[in-house]
């Protein structure tokens, strides 16, 4: 891939700039539905859970990392069919139509998670130091979002309904991860299971180092690595199986 | 030293009697033991050798497999048996313009062309008003490509094209851009393409272009090789299959 460095930051400028240049308020709009979305479930749910601490900017973190998680893998979904011409036109390797939407995907939450800095200061005084930490968990993120990426993309050439059945599916994932809830709320005996979750570890992570100033355990840094090791397996092991007959079906 | 080397090449369609797209129709499908399908021979035990600096047309009446051909040698699709072997670089141009952005402008899609054919913008940037000056650009490069005519989009793609030094050429049909003064053009930078020695392989209904760029050539039909050899008997017999 490193031979197509450059089709690959083409085509992440390509996208971006789509993303961005379509609609008037532009980026605005990427910051502000989030921080809609987050005022709208703070009211709804700053009653049941008021004796949880910093409820509001977890939210916020919550919200952030779970965007990053259910955009670009929707994005992704769609990389290889919506760009059909440059898979029965030309040949370059497909990988790279997945790498570079995941990439501006990657870009998309860097700087929604930049804006977040500020308010965090609004809302909580000091920012932690550890918040240093929080690129390098983005790139720990990041690779997870491909690797299933990957996956969506290539079946989804094939099951083109997917695009119905993966936000359902995202929407069962959302209700699973901590983000409207604290987790003292989660039953004792499901929390085994709950904390395999890697984005639930992922958003405790985030949470942990930009507003607690806490390091991340080892053991969520494992989960998330053991996830992520295993979806770019699969979703590589996948895509290659199934590349050879997209030119065919799309 | 052989440029192109295609052995014994298939390529098998499956048309399935019942399309099957999304989940509901596999489960469907699978429920009712839905499995049938027609198969389709787009290729069939297709074989030739291509030297270096060849200039190779391939003709035949549509559907007869050419493009098929094209995108197995461009390595987008995946013979079912045989083999094919390509020495040395490829450029595939099996349409013109693939990846161009209606929202960016006329520069910025030139360098987004070209890293998809393959060069660098360093390379890119070198050729650059080249490429404005063959497609009779120059004072668009800033306009959005929605903005142009589609023959202004497709000159500028074939100009972009044909500035890409690749050593083996692909040619799909790419002389039906422009109007007679810019076929004319593109004759001219494919002629200069044989002097330098590159190998060509060209498609294209234009019988009388095959006949002035091809020393051999070959005719398909039904997936399968007719005649294959001097252009000039294989357009004869081209003409009788047609009438």
């Amino acid at each position: 891939m490193w031979q197509y460095r450059e089709l690959i930051i083409n085509l992440t400028i390509v996208d971006l700039k789509k993303r961005y240049e379509s609609n008037i308020l532009g980026f605005v709009w990427q910051f502000l539905s989030p921080l809609l979305l987050a005022i709208v479930l703070y009211i709804v749910f700053k009653n049941l859970f008021a004796q949880e601490e910093f409820f509001a900017i977890k939210l916020l973190v919550g919200i952030m990392a779970w965007r990053f998680f259910s955009i670009t893998t929707g994005a992704c979904l769609a990389s290889i069919v919506s760009k059909s011409a440059l898979v029965t036109r030309v040949f370059i390797p497909r990988k790279i139509l997945v790498f570079s939407t995941a990439l501006s995907g990657l870009i998309s939450s860097l700087f929604e998670f930049i804006i977040l800095i500020p308010m965090i200061f609004v809302l909580l005084g000091p920012v932690p130091a550890t918040i240093a930490l929080y690129p390098l968990i983005h790139l720990l993120y990041f690779p997870l979002i491909y690797g299933i990426g990957l996956l969506l993309s290539a079946l989804y050439v094939y099951v083109r309904d997917l695009n119905q059945i993966w936000p359902v599916f995202l929407q069962m994932l959302f209700f699973l991860c901590p983000i409207i809830y604290p987790l003292s709320i989660v039953p004792p005996w499901y929390m085994t299971y709950y904390m395999l979750n890697p984005l639930t570890r992922l958003i405790l992570i985030y949470r942990d180092v930009m507003i607690v100033g806490k390091l991340p355990s080892i053991e969520d840094i494992a989960v998330v690595i053991g996830f992520t090791a295993l979806a770019l397996l699969l979703g590589n092991y996948v895509f290659g199986k199934l590349e050879r007959r997209f030119a065919e079906l799309i | 030293m052989n440029a192109i080397i295609v052995d014994k090449v298939s390529k098998r369609f499956r048309i399935p009697a019942k399309k099957k797209t999304t989940m509901f129709q596999y489960v469907v499908g699978f429920m009712k033991r839905q499995y049938n399908y027609e198969e389709l021979w787009a290729l069939k035990d297709v074989s030739f050798v291509l030297k270096r600096g060849e200039t190779f047309g391939i003709i035949g009446k549509n559907g007869s497999g050419k493009t098929t051909l094209m995108k197995i040698l461009a390595k987008v699709m995946y013979p079912d048996t045989g083999s094919v072997t390509v020495n040395g670089k490829v450029a595939a141009f099996l349409g013109l313009g693939v990846g161009f952005q209606p929202e960016l402008s006329a520069r910025d899609n030139v360098y987004l062309y070209s890293s998809i054919l393959g060069i660098g913008r360093r390379v890119a940037r070198e050729k650059y008003d080249a490429i404005f000056d063959f497609a009779e650009l120059k004072q668009f490069e800033n306009v959005r490509l929605k903005n142009f005519s589609s023959g202004m989009t497709m000159r500028l793609a074939f100009a972009t094209a044909v500035h890409v030094e690749l050593d083996t050429m692909l040619l799909d049909e790419v002389l039906a851009v422009g109007d007679e003064a810019f076929q004319k053009k593109c004759i001219d930078k494919i002629n200069e393409f044989r002097e330098q020695g590159k190998t060509i392989v060209f498609v294209s209904h234009n019988l009388q272009a095959v006949r002035n760029l091809c020393q051999r050539s070959m005719l398909l039909h039904n997936g399968r090789i007719v005649s294959l050899g001097d252009t000039e008997g294989v357009i004869k017999e081209y003409q009788a299959l047609r009438s």
